[in-house]
């Protein structure tokens, strides 16, 4: 009797270990090595820290099950080959079901025309490309708006302040970069102003010399840089050395950390940045701050301005997975996560498009923010306008 | 004797190809090997210009990106239907390769590696560049699979494209044999070893590189063509000089200048640096350290040293 009885009471403890123990493993895929790890490496990041958080705060509740993030990450170099080769390792080999990350465009748009056809449910972070939520995928979302919602926004503001002749420097063939010109020049030209020069870097390039003497002979009132971090931060620290007195505007997500690696504070000094109200420590949500400091603390690094698109994602799954109340039918979870409000925990400011998270695109919209750079820090000065609802029904008409 | 042993060997790997999807149980490695089948065609068509001929070419990966945007273009704007495009996309390519092959062939040596690389350069900056007809970065997506709405089999099928594309390989792996074999091939080799002689003997040697240099080209299409279709989408990146690099690398590592050297290249230059993905970031500094070593200690690559070893074999017995 005793002894079914210990035999009873040891299989209830075991069920109840056995629940506790459920794990449920997430794929990452992101750039952990090359140029575009300023951005895949803290999302990368971000991703853990979530799920270190979600575990610590006892998980993802389906039912009368409790499961434990794991999570699964791939360098997918930036690389639309090696991105596919990441994702079909997640989805086949590590029976991965939910698969975050997906910092850059290229890569992302190649893992996007497949995933409709896969048992399994994509999250897009930094990828700005418009295309990505272009084709209503119904297993992707996106936390971070397109490119040109944010280069309209920033067009807007550079002409508010005056400046009719704007140069522009950037990273032009990669595509979201040239969509964000695109559409700050639609906004310039209708207040009078025009884009006097395009010039072109690429990615690895850092000596900028050469277009900045040419842009300074052209006189313009401001320029416009866009671009990653690094060859961004070089055109700031040579246009100071070249003598280059006008206002410098930009589109770059790069933390202070990150600049101040190549330009001193002093050559930044006065810089903006036009982007989505991404993630800066003076101008933070407490939530923010809160992600900033056990970022740093767990990772030994400040994190990257953009790196909350992730762990926004995180958080997101785990609304869209508590909601659909499974884990298994990922087709559940992704109409759920079309359906989930706008998490409590997440770090950026999303504008809600009918009360919800992702609109039927499965894109999210943050305010866009016009932050500059005053004794080292980036500081937010104002909120860009932003038109959720109205880019929302823009992106809808478009199918490429 | 050894000829026979030869089509012994031949006909064994490829009863292995066929057997392998059965025998495999996770799809992710169909789908490297299909990459990987799709790498055997365009490193068969660098064999003939850099193993047999013996110029270095390095803009495969850009044919490549020819023979993929065409095919995908074809299909976007005039509607072909994909089996066509496929045929039509190797010939496209020829003619691009028509054009730079004429004036990259004036040069010998390191010279025509630079001015193929130039080219290379340059088709990646029109793929990046020319929007309205490339997408540039953002690259095209949705590019159908073969066989429609009603085919007889279902192309989304990991395996029913690894079928595919293992014919399609092992008949351009049979047609550059029948190159190699022929008098044609036997050309390309006396060029490799004298250029100089062959043309006091009368032999135009430029036709014959022009032939082997647009032949590689068209063997680089079909394989960008068939990957295309494959992932459904494509954007420059892939197709620019790391990529061109690795086509050089299969051929050296499986063997230049060898039939089947070019088929254990394509397949190491695939599965090695996936096989590394456990060492993080580290992987390709320890691609880089293998690919190093193996073309200091492996000079005839990985076909040349199995040759040597059957021959020990033999000696003994």
């Amino acid at each position: 009797m005793k002894l079914t009885a210990m035999t009873a009471a040891l299989a209830l403890m075991a069920g109840a270990a056995w629940a506790e123990e459920k794990t449920l493993d997430i794929g990452v895929s992101d750039a952990l090595t090359g140029g575009g790890a300023v951005y895949g490496l803290p999302q990368t990041n971000a991703v853990k820290l979530a799920a270190k958080e979600i575990n610590a705060s006892g998980g993802i509740k389906v039912g009368d099950d409790v499961y434990m993030l794991n999570v699964i990450a791939y360098d997918d170099k930036a690389n639309p080959t090696e991105a596919s080769n990441a994702v079909r390792k997640l989805i086949d080999r590590d029976g991965v079901k939910y698969i975050l990350g997906f910092c850059c465009s290229g890569a992302t748009g190649a893992v996007a025309s497949f995933i409709e056809f896969e048992d399994a449910v994509m999250l897009v972070g930094n990828a700005a490309e418009r295309s990505i939520t272009t084709r209503e995928i119904p297993n992707l979302t996106r936390t971070r708006p397109p490119a040109d919602y944010t280069g309209a926004a920033a067009g807007t503001f550079v002409a508010e302040k005056g400046h009719k002749r704007v140069a522009v420097l950037g990273a032009l063939d990669v595509g979201f970069y040239a969509s964000y010109v695109d559409a700050f020049e639609k906004e310039l030209e209708k207040a009078g102003g025009e884009i006097v020069s395009r010039e072109a870097f690429g990615l690895k390039d850092r000596d900028m010399s050469p277009q900045l003497t040419k842009i300074r002979g052209q006189e313009p009132d401001a320029i416009l840089v866009v671009g990653y971090v690094e060859p961004a931060a070089f055109i700031y620290r040579q246009a100071v050395e070249l003598g280059i007195d006008v206002p410098r505007y930009g589109f770059t997500s790069g933390s202070e950390e990150q600049f101040t690696r190549v330009a001193t504070s002093e050559q930044m000094e006065g810089v903006w940045d036009l982007r989505p109200t991404e993630l800066t420590l003076l101008s933070a949500s407490e939530n923010g701050k809160a992600y900033h400091a056990n970022y740093t603390e767990e990772f030994g690094i400040a994190p990257s301005p953009s790196s909350p698109y992730s762990y926004d994602q995180t958080y997101a799954l785990k609304d869209a997975i508590e909601a659909a109340g499974t884990v298994e039918d990922t087709e559940a979870v992704a109409a759920a996560l079309r359906d989930i409000a706008v998490p409590d925990e997440v770090v950026m400011q999303y504008l809600p498009v009918d009360e919800k998270m992702f609109d039927q695109n499965g894109q999210a919209y943050t305010s866009n923010g016009a932050f500059q750079w005053q004794s080292g820090n980036w500081v937010f000065v104002q909120d860009l306008p932003s038109d959720a609802a109205a880019y929302s029904a823009f992106l809808s008409t478009l199918d490429d | 004797m050894a000829r026979n042993r030869t089509y012994i060997l031949y006909g064994l790997a490829l009863v292995g190809f066929v057997l392998l999807p059965q025998l495999i149980s996770v799809k992710y490695y169909i789908h490297l090997s299909v990459l990987a089948l799709i790498w055997v065609i365009a490193a068969q068509g660098q064999n003939l210009i850099q193993g047999y001929t013996g110029y270095v070419s390095i803009v495969q990966a850009g044919f490549m990106g020819i023979g993929a945007y065409s095919t995908a273009l074809m299909g976007m704007h005039f509607d072909l239907p994909v089996w066509l495009s496929i045929i039509i996309a190797p010939f496209v390519t020829a003619f691009f390769a028509l054009l730079t092959g004429y004036p990259s062939l004036r040069v010998k040596g390191h010279y025509f590696a630079i001015v193929t690389l130039a080219f290379n350069m340059v088709i990646f900056i029109v793929l990046m560049n020319f929007h309205q007809l490339t997408h540039g970065e953002a690259g095209i997506t949705g590019i159908p699979k073969p066989g429609g709405k009603d085919a007889l089999f279902n192309w989304r099928d990991r395996e029913t494209y690894y079928y595919f594309v293992l014919i399609i390989a092992a008949l351009m792996t049979g047609l550059a044999a029948l190159i190699v074999r022929s008098r044609i091939g036997q050309i390309l080799v006396a060029i490799r070893q004298n250029e100089d002689l062959v043309g006091a003997v009368g032999i135009a040697a430029w036709k014959y590189k022009l032939f082997a240099f647009v032949t590689s080209a068209m063997f680089a299409g079909l394989a960008g063509a068939i990957y295309a279709h494959y992932q459904s989408f494509i954007n420059p990146e892939i197709f620019g000089i790391a990529q061109s690099l690795d086509a050089i690398l299969a051929v050296i590592i499986g063997g230049s200048g060898t039939i089947a050297g070019p088929i254990i290249g394509a397949f190491f230059v695939v599965f090695l640096p996936e096989y590394l993905r456990f060492a993080d970031s580290f992987r390709l500094i320890l691609y880089g350290l293998v690919l190093v070593l193996a073309t200091i200690f492996m000079p005839r690559g990985i076909a040349g040293i199995a040759r040597d070893l059957m021959e020990k074999r033999r000696g003994r017995t």
